[in-house]
Order: C-alpha cells, then sequence, then structure tokens
C-alpha cells in the first residue's frame, strides 16, 4: 500500500500507450484509470493543437481520448486553474482529474481559499516543471538560434539544462542558460520559479531521478496526499500500472535536479528584483502608463475574481474612470494590491499583456518580498467598511 | 437543444471580427454555445494577446437581438417571412427594375466586415445576374484613397510591410494613425518598437493615445498634410538629402516634385508647425537608415485623399524607403476585411486580384470564367458608396446592403435618411437589426464571424482563416448561401457552392495573385500573404523588393499642390471637426455595445474640445452641449482637455445621431472617399444642461 511521502517508479502496462507516451505513460496511465474507476467524471488535460507548439486544453470523459494527451509541449503555456469553473459549469460538483504544473497547482490552491473550487473535487496529478516557452519565442528561437525550420521539428524537451529539439535530419541541443542571456529561452516568470516539483498536488510526477534501466521508460512518482496514494494502489491492484521503489541514487539525483533549478530561480529573482530596486515606482508609473483595459491580465489571474456587477454601479469609479486610457493608475494599483499576498507568479498577466508591461514582474516581486517580511496573513474579513 | 455528444470545453482558432489587424484567438464553445476567448498564443500576429473589442468579441454572439427570420415590410410594417417568400420577392424585384431600368439602376454594396467569401458571392451576384459595375464595399469610406494613391505611387494599392516589420525599422513615423485605440495590436508592435529604443515620431493634430508613445510628437493643422509633406521633402532635397541611386534607378518623377515643392520652403502658416521642427523631422526621415511610414484614416478621408496617400509615397521614394524589411508605407487598413473586400473585386471598376474591367481582356476571361455570354459585361465604372447614395431614385432604383449600417457612418445621415427613402426597392442583409433597417422593404438574417467559415485578409495582405464555432440563431444562413439562394431564383449558372472553401476557390480559379492561397496552404497560424500566385509560392510578405508593382516597375513620384478641405471653419461655424474612433467600439457599435464593459467605458458620444474653447464658451467637463454643421445638429457629452488645439475638435463616428450627421459628403475626385475628417462646426451650451 503507497502513503504519503513514497517514491517509486511507475510505468504502464499497455504497450501501446508506452509507445505513444513519455518515460513509461503512468501519468496518462493514472488518469485513463481515475476515469475507468470512476475516480473522477471528467479529465481537463492538454493537446496538440496546429503542431507541437500549440497547447490547447480538453475536456475528456472516455478514456480512450485521453491517448491524444500524452506526451509534453513545453510551448504550451496556458494555465488550467480557471479553465473548468469558467467554461463547463456542468461540470462544477463533479470530480475531475488535471494534470498540473507548478502554476496550475498554486492556481488552484488560491482558487479554494476563495471558494472558487473545491480541492476535494479535484485530483491533481502534478508534473514537473522546469519552465515553459511561449509557442512565438520558441519558433523564432529555434530559427534564430538552432538554424532549424521550427514547421520541421518533431519533438521538443527540456532536459539536463539544455532545450533539445529533434527535426527530419538530426537532433540539437543548446544551453538553456546560454539561450536565455541572449533573450531566447523561457518565459521570465517561469526563470524566476521555485515550484518545480508539485508536492501540494495528489502525485508529483516526472522523469527527474528515473535512472539505471528504467531511465525513459518509467515516470518518477512521489505520492504527497491520501488521495494519491489511493489512486496509484487502485491503479496497481487493477493491473494497469506497475511500480517499483525508486533506486536512492535516482532520488539523490532528483532531489539535485530540483536544487539546481532552484538556484536557477534565486539568480533570475535577484536580477530581475534587483534591477527594479531603486526605480520601481517609476518604472510600474511608466510600463502601466501604456495600458489599453484589455481586461486579460485580471481574465486570466488565477487569484483574481470580479464582481458580477463590476460595470452596472450606480457610482462610478472614482480613482479608474470609465472611457479612459491609458487607463488610470489605480487600475493597476488595486489589482496589485489585491493580488499582493497571493500572486502565484503564472505569468499569464504579462504573457497576454498587448501592452508590453511586465506585470507578473511587479506581482511577484511584491509577494515574494512580503511574504519574507510579513506574518500572519489577512484572510477575507468578517466585515466590509 | 444541446446535443449529448457536443464538447463541454473545444476551442476554435479563428481570426478576431474587428479591425484590420487580423489577431488569432481561441473561441471557447461549451455544449454548443460560445461561452468566451481564450488566447490563441500560437499565432504570430498577436500571440495570443487581445484588446478590449478582441477580449469581448464573442458577447453578441448570443445575443436574443440576433436577426433569426427574415422580415418582410408590408403596409409600413415588418412582418416575419419565409426563405422563399423573401427570395421570390427580391429576385422578383431585382429583375422587374432591372429589364425596366437596366444595369445602372441597381446598387450593391457589401461590408468590410464580413468574409471574403461573402464579399466576392455579391460581386458575382451583381455582374453576373445584372451586368452592372454598381457595387462597392465600405473602404470606399476608410481606405479607398490608399487603394487609388498607393496604386499610382508604387503600382499595388496595399501596405507594403507587415505589422511586426517596424522592429526592423531606424525610425517610425506615425501619420494620421492612432494604432493604439484602431489598431491595438499594431500598437503593440510601436509599443514593443519603443522598448527597444527604436525612435516614434508622430504627426497628429491631436495628442492622441498613440501620440503619448512618442519620442516627438508633431500636432499639425488638420488636414494641411500635402503642404507639410512638400515642406519636408522641399529641405529633404535642399540639403541633398535624398537618395539619388535609389531615384534613378527605381523612380520616375522627380523633377516634377522637385519642381512642386519649390514653393513649400516654408508654409508654416498654412500646416503651423514652426519650420525648425519641419527640417529636424525631414532630416531624421531622410538619414535613418530604415524608416517606415504608418498611416491610417487621419490621410484618407478628406477630399486630398488619394494625393495625402501618394504624398506619403513621394516621402518614401525620395528616401528610398521602400522594398527592404524595416521600411516602407503602411497604410493600417482599418476593418477586419477592408483589405479582403477590396481584393475580392466588390469595387465598381475591378473584379477580384484588381483586374481592371475597362480591359477587354478581363472582362473576357471573367465571362468565361462565370460561364457568360461574350460581351456581357460593362465596360463603365460603377457608382461607388456614397455616390450610389446621392444617386438613388435616380438613376438608382433598388439595393443590396451587406452587414452595413449606411445611417450612422456614412457622411450626413440626415442626407442619407432622405436618399434610402426614394428607392423602390431595398434589401437589408445583417445579423442585428441596425438603424438603416428601417428603409429596406426585405431583411435578412446573416450570421456572424463565430457562425461561418471563412477568410478575412488583413491589413498586411495575410489571409487569415475564419473557422465556425457554432450554427447561426433561427433561421440565418451563411450569406454568401443567401446570395446564391437569389442567384439561384433568378436562374443564374456557377453560384452551386456548398462550402466556403467553394466559394473561395470560384475565386481563385479567376484571381491570378491569388490562385496560390489555398484553404490547405492557409491551415497554419502563418497562412499566407497575397501575392501568391502558384501553389508552391511561399507569398509575399513585403512588397516592391527590387522592382515595383508597376506595368513598368517604376514607382512614381508626384507634384502636387495643398488644396483646402471642401469646407473650412468661418464666422459662422467656428470650429473644425475631426472624426475617429475609441478603442472601446467598432463602428456603429451593433456589436461591441453588447459587451458589457465596452458599453460601460464609452455608452455615448463625445466631443473634445480644447481648455480655452472650453472657457470662452463656459462649458464644463462632461457638459452636454449643442453641436452644428450646415447639415444637422446633435446634442452631445463635452470633454475637454489640450489633446486638441484652441479651434479643433475631435468625435469618434460610433454613435447614431452622433459625427456623422455633421460630416461632409464633398468627395476627393479620384477615389470618391468623402470629407469625413474635416468640417466646420459651431458648438453651443444647452440652456440648463448639466
Amino acid at each position: 500500500m503507497a502513503k504519503k511521502g513514497d517514491m517509486l517508479y511507475a510505468w504502464t502496462t499497455d504497450s501501446a500507450l508506452a509507445k505513444k507516451a513519455e518515460c513509461g505513460g503512468a501519468v496518462t496511465e493514472l488518469l485513463k484509470y481515475a476515469l475507468e474507476s470512476k475516480t473522477v467524471d471528467a479529465v481537463l488535460a492538454v493537446k496538440k493543437g496546429f503542431d507541437l507548439y500549440d497547447a490547447v486544453p480538453t475536456i475528456v470523459t472516455d478514456p480512450k481520448d485521453l491517448d491524444e494527451c500524452a506526451g509534453s509541449l513545453h510551448c504550451g503555456t496556458i494555465l488550467l486553474s480557471k479553465l473548468v469553473m469558467e467554461y463547463a459549469p456542468k461540470l462544477s460538483g463533479k470530480k475531475i482529474g488535471m494534470v498540473v504544473k507548478g502554476c496550475d497547482m498554486m492556481g488552484l490552491l488560491e482558487m479554494a481559499k476563495r471558494n472558487q473550487v473545491n480541492l476535494d473535487n479535484i485530483v491533481m496529478i502534478g508534473v514537473n516543471c522546469g519552465g515553459s516557452v511561449s509557442p512565438v519565442a520558441a519558433r523564432r528561437m529555434i530559427k534564430e538560434k538552432f538554424g532549424v525550420d521550427p514547421d520541421k521539428v518533431t519533438k521538443e524537451e527540456i532536459d539536463k539544462g539544455q532545450f533539445i529539439i529533434e527535426y527530419e535530419g538530426g537532433h540539437k541541443g543548446i544551453k538553456m542558460d546560454d539561450l536565455e542571456d541572449e533573450g531566447y529561452g523561457r518565459r521570465s516568470n517561469c526563470r524566476r520559479c521555485k515550484a518545480k516539483i508539485t508536492r501540494q498536488a495528489d502525485l508529483a510526477c516526472g522523469n527527474w531521478g528515473v535512472i539505471g534501466d528504467k531511465a525513459g521508460k518509467a515516470t518518477f512518482v512521489e505520492v504527497c496526499s491520501d488521495k494519491g496514494a489511493k489512486l496509484l494502489d487502485g491503479a496497481v491492484k487493477a493491473k494497469k500500472l506497475t511500480t517499483e521503489p525508486a533506486d536512492p541514487k535516482g532520488i539523490e539525483i532528483r532531489a539535485k535536479t530540483e536544487n539546481a533549478m532552484l538556484k536557477l530561480g534565486d539568480k533570475w529573482r535577484k536580477r530581475d528584483f534587483e534591477a527594479l530596486r531603486s526605480n520601481l515606482w517609476e518604472s510600474i508609473a511608466k510600463e502601466t502608463a501604456r495600458c489599453m483595459k484589455c481586461g486579460a491580465c485580471i481574465a486570466h489571474c488565477p487569484v483574481c475574481f470580479t464582481r458580477a456587477d463590476k460595470y452596472e454601479q450606480s457610482e462610478p469609479d472614482i480613482m479608474v474612470r470609465a472611457g479612459f486610457i491609458p487607463a488610470d493608475p489605480m487600475f493597476h494599483l488595486r489589482r496589485f494590491a489585491h493580488i499582493s499576498d497571493s500572486c502565484v507568479n503564472c505569468g499569464q498577466c504579462e504573457e497576454n499583456c498587448p501592452c508590453e508591461i511586465p506585470l507578473a514582474l511587479f506581482s511577484h516581486a511584491i509577494r515574494t518580498e512580503a511574504d519574507k517580511f510579513f506574518e500572519p496573513k489577512l484572510g477575507k474579513s468578517a466585515y466590509t467598511n | 437543444m444541446a446535443k449529448a455528444s457536443e464538447p463541454v470545453l473545444k476551442y476554435v482558432p479563428t481570426t478576431c471580427p474587428y479591425c484590420g489587424v487580423g489577431c488569432g484567438l481561441n473561441l471557447v464553445v461549451n455544449e454548443g454555445k460560445v461561452v468566451g476567448v481564450e488566447p490563441n498564443k500560437r499565432t504570430p500576429i498577436n500571440e495570443g494577446k487581445l484588446c478590449p473589442k478582441g477580449m469581448t468579441c464573442w458577447e453578441h454572439v448570443h445575443s436574443p437581438d440576433r436577426l433569426t427570420k427574415p422580415k418582410i415590410k408590408k403596409g409600413g410594417k415588418f412582418v416575419d417571412a419565409s426563405w422563399d417568400e423573401a427570395i421570390d420577392l427580391i429576385a422578383k424585384k431585382f429583375k422587374e427594375i432591372s429589364d425596366k431600368n437596366g444595369p445602372k439602376s441597381l446598387g450593391f454594396q457589401t461590408s468590410c466586415r464580413t468574409v471574403n467569401e461573402d464579399c466576392y458571392a455579391l460581386q458575382k451576384f451583381a455582374r453576373v445576374g445584372f451586368q452592372t459595375n454598381n457595387v462597392d464595399n465600405c473602404a470606399r469610406i476608410c481606405h479607398g484613397p490608399s487603394v487609388a494613391g498607393l496604386s499610382l505611387s508604387f503600382g499595388s494599392g496595399a501596405a507594403t510591410n507587415p505589422f511586426e516589420d517596424v522592429l526592423n525599422s531606424d525610425l517610425i513615423i506615425m501619420w494620421g494613425s492612432n494604432a493604439v485605440e484602431a489598431h491595438p495590436l499594431a500598437g503593440r508592435r510601436i509599443m514593443q518598437a519603443k522598448k527597444r529604443g527604436i525612435p516614434i515620431i508622430v504627426i497628429d493634430p491631436r495628442f492622441s493615445t498613440s501620440a503619448r508613445l512618442a519620442d516627438h510628437y508633431v500636432r499639425f493643422n488638420p488636414s494641411t498634410h500635402i503642404a507639410l509633406a512638400n515642406s519636408m521633402m522641399y529641405w529633404i532635397i535642399k540639403e541633398g538629402l535624398q537618395n539619388t541611386a535609389f531615384i534613378n534607378e527605381r523612380t520616375k518623377g522627380f523633377d516634377d516634385l522637385k519642381k512642386t515643392v519649390e514653393k513649400y520652403a516654408d508654409c508654416t502658416e498654412i500646416h503651423g508647425v514652426p519650420l525648425e521642427t519641419v527640417k529636424d523631422v525631414a532630416r531624421k526621415y531622410a538619414r535613418a537608415r530604415n524608416a517606415v511610414i504608418i498611416y491610417c484614416l487621419g490621410i484618407t478621408e478628406l477630399t486630398t485623399g488619394t494625393d495625402n496617400v501618394r504624398s506619403m509615397g513621394n516621402l518614401a521614394l525620395l528616401t528610398g524607403n521602400v522594398g527592404r524589411p524595416g521600411v516602407g508605407v503602411n497604410p493600417l487598413r482599418g476593418q477586419n476585411n477592408v483589405q479582403g473586400a477590396c481584393d475580392m473585386g466588390a469595387y465598381p471598376n475591378v473584379y477580384s486580384g484588381y483586374q481592371a474591367c475597362s480591359v477587354p481582356d478581363n472582362r473576357a476571361k471573367m465571362e468565361k470564367a462565370w460561364g457568360m455570354k461574350e460581351g456581357s459585361l460593362p465596360d463603365w465604372y460603377g457608382s461607388t458608396l456614397t455616390e450610389q447614395i446621392n444617386d438613388a431614385g435616380n438613376p438608382i432604383k433598388a439595393m443590396y446592403f451587406l452587414g452595413l449600417n449606411p445611417v450612422v457612418s456614412y457622411p450626413d445621415s440626415n442626407h442619407v435618411m432622405k436618399q434610402l427613402e426614394k428607392l423602390d426597392f431595398c434589401v437589408m442583409q445583417d445579423i442585428f437589426w441596425n438603424e438603416s433597417c428601417e428603409y429596406a422593404d426585405v431583411v435578412l438574417p446573416g450570421t456572424c464571424f463565430a457562425e461561418k467559415d471563412g477568410t478575412f485578409t488583413s491589413g498586411e495582405r495575410r489571409i487569415n482563416r475564419v473557422r465556425k464555432a457554432v450554427d447561426g440563431p433561427g433561421e440565418s444562413k451563411y450569406d454568401w448561401e443567401i446570395i446564391a439562394m437569389v442567384a439561384k431564383k433568378l436562374g443564374l449558372k456557377g453560384f452551386d457552392w456548398k462550402t466556403a472553401n467553394d466559394v473561395w476557390d470560384d475565386m481563385r480559379a479567376c484571381t491570378p495573385n491569388m490562385f496560390g492561397c489555398t484553404y490547405e496552404k492557409m491551415g497554419k497560424p502563418e497562412s499566407v500573404h497575397w501575392p501568391c500566385p502558384a501553389i508552391d509560392h511561399p507569398g509575399t510578405p513585403i512588397l516592391h523588393i527590387g522592382k515595383f508593382s508597376a506595368a513598368d516597375g517604376k514607382g512614381t513620384m508626384f507634384g502636387l499642390e495643398y488644396r483646402q478641405p471642401a469646407e473650412v471653419a468661418d464666422d459662422e461655424y467656428p470650429f473644425t471637426l475631426m472624426t475617429g474612433r475609441v478603442i472601446f467600439h467598432y463602428h456603429t457599435r451593433t456589436q461591441t455595445d453588447r459587451a458589457k464593459q465596452l458599453h460601460y467605458e464609452v455608452p455615448e458620444s463625445y466631443i473634445q474640445i480644447n481648455t480655452i474653447d472650453a472657457k470662452k464658451l463656459g462649458i464644463k467637463e462632461n457638459e452636454k452641449i449643442k453641436v452644428s454643421s450646415r447639415r444637422g445638429h446633435i446634442e452631445t457629452l463635452a470633454r475637454i482637455s489640450d489633446d486638441v488645439a484652441p479651434g479643433v475638435t475631435y468625435m469618434a463616428m460610433h454613435f447614431h445621431k452622433g459625427a456623422n450627421t455633421l460630416t461632409n459628403t464633398a468627395l476627393d475626385p479620384l477615389s470618391k472617399m468623402p470629407e469625413l475628417k474635416h468640417c466646420a462646426i459651431k458648438i453651443e451650451k444647452i440652456a440648463g444642461a448639466k
């Protein structure tokens, strides 16, 4: 019987799936089993859209359809946290399985605090994430730095500090550090991210620390909750999944990999935040003064939920005048204030901003510095004033 | 009812229905209903980013106000009708009127908001069914002068370089373009350029949202572009900064230009820009290694529109700024498919791909392609958009409007309403009941962008796919399908299309410069930029490399004289009114006003007035005031600032009983563009108004 804290290697017993999926196909198999066993009613996962640079979310209820969600897409930079509650009201109250990166998981945890999701109804299968590259930026990088036609690429991965592509006629890897020093590489929020292993999910899966004859053929699974343990046990019992204890050396390597990523995250935090230190107010004022009020930073933020009557109140906003752009300064100040203790640095606000405002940088800096200084924090107060 | 098999979460990648940037986005579909928009980060055009209109572009799709059934006016009242009844009536009336009064008695107008396939279908119907060239689209009141002017200057009436290409420039001049509001995601490219330190000069009578991005903002007097450009060119030539090698090798007309600009050494009294500033901007433009001019309706919507556009062409040719990355002359095409509506031949003098109707070989070719009798297609220049309105009653007796609201968007609304009343028969095909539908005899329910397949051609000549996400409401039909129904009722051949792709291939087969643009090739978000003459041709993001598109391969410079607008401020009407757009609305607001945020931001029209003028008139911020021109008067709110100069005012054109009640119908002789951007008005307080 698996229990919280266990570390295992796991792989599917389905040889066809193993071929199609990555690292033994354990994640896809676990989701399949979750559907088959009615542990969940639906799975929210990601599939390939136009090509491997296009990640498209999909809700799957037939286990067969999960095959097309197998594998990873490092150029898929969508955040899944908000999608279900927003677009599939019929699924509210149903049990849902989700594959989550660190940002998806943190988003869900923040939403749960605001009663926007009930985590009892969600099975989170976490995957390690070293960061992702925006699709258009990835294509430009592949063309300019790899000298390869992005349409000819058949596979991409981030492994051992390199961005690696396979394409018709070869494969090539370039160190992420070198790429990022030249302005390519991962999204800037990903560079600063320290949620690399999703330990607050139900299971934390990945390929870090899978060594020996299992390398590339099994997934490292850390059991993070009783819910996760139950799902894993069930899949093994149903003979869908085979497991063995992780190689202690593998566990060590996994920890090393994680530490290396965390150090890199610290390096980028230092670099990005230091650059803001002396001219923070000016920088925020200057950058946000381009805002055209598209509302994307609010719509895609997992910790921003707006009042249903926000456009129907009898008293108009005093400090954010309707009908004026650039937006008055309070448009962004109120958002920074609102998310100051809960920005998860998912980067959606910044990536979707049409005005090139480094929003995630600002809100991540605010939260990081505040977390180091203030304790305890406020939840929603019992009063309004 | 939603079918059980319909997915609860489906992303449909498609193209935004608003401006000419052509942003990609995902419509989110839940059990057969559009429930939102999510970013399409894979598209190179906008990388998932959207403006306030793009973010809310789905909200009107399932509006209860959508037209769902054909309506026929009976005894002065509109009653629901069957498709059979409506189509029968339209076919009968158009045939009767055409038989009795000939091809010049009909007028056909298509919106630039609808897909290429609809535009092609309507002009084919007009030409095949009635041998008329009285077919036009609303580019006439937006970038008609760009088509005319750039054709004369460069041999092709379209933007020379893609939006993103400004990042390869060393200097960006925006002239009469407020891209941040009118083309927000093209505005984003300017913001990117600014962050990279590329200098930006904005030349505009108004300190617009885009002007706030400028390193150097140059205010000039409204509608004095030619004087300012001529003066700049005088100083470029005077100081020997012209690109002589380029001029000799690739252009003609330099002597004509040089002679004309001699008179413009110092004409500050016309344009109002200090001479030293003129020299400075001229030098910066001429000395930049790669300089691009981005312009928009500030240049075109005037009686000098075509000459204003040619002045931009002159500047670029004089300095060799055409035909490579980072340079060019780029009109930001207004509507999502204003480029395409023109490309499709919904134009009174050309077939698709700008094949002139006046050329006998072209007519013979189209007659063959469309299965028509030899010699049946007309050679005459058809009546243009607002000319058709002027001709309503005589000689035009019947009109067909596809997706248009002339009462609000054409100049001089009172005149438009009066003219429409003179028609014997009028068809309005639309998705919502608009202010013009009252003047129709039949109103037909079409489908919106989310309900049809097709293509929009953006301002960078990129043909972007539109993909159907959901079915249209009620009995609505695809717009090309409705046109085909009338055509078939009249016994016409060549309208047996089953899909939008069939219509597109019909067009491709007779359009050499788009023959290579197959639906298959447009499958990926990169799609293809025309010209693309062959299936294996990669498309043409940048025009005029090595050789201009004109028959002789040369660019042409013209000596152009400054002319005043048709109506200028005087004692009786002492203020100049300019018109334009706000970011939160699109044209007559049938779609945008149904989005909560957009309505909240700007629920009614306002006029921008200078602080000094407001003080003189005793007008306060947000006070309701009366504004009149020789053509009519309106009430609107005052918005007071120094964004406009004293004596100058500005209104957005989106509102009924708004700017276009005041505007002037005077036309640019070359392009027939009405002078929407300049007229004389007076402003009065309303007694008791707050």
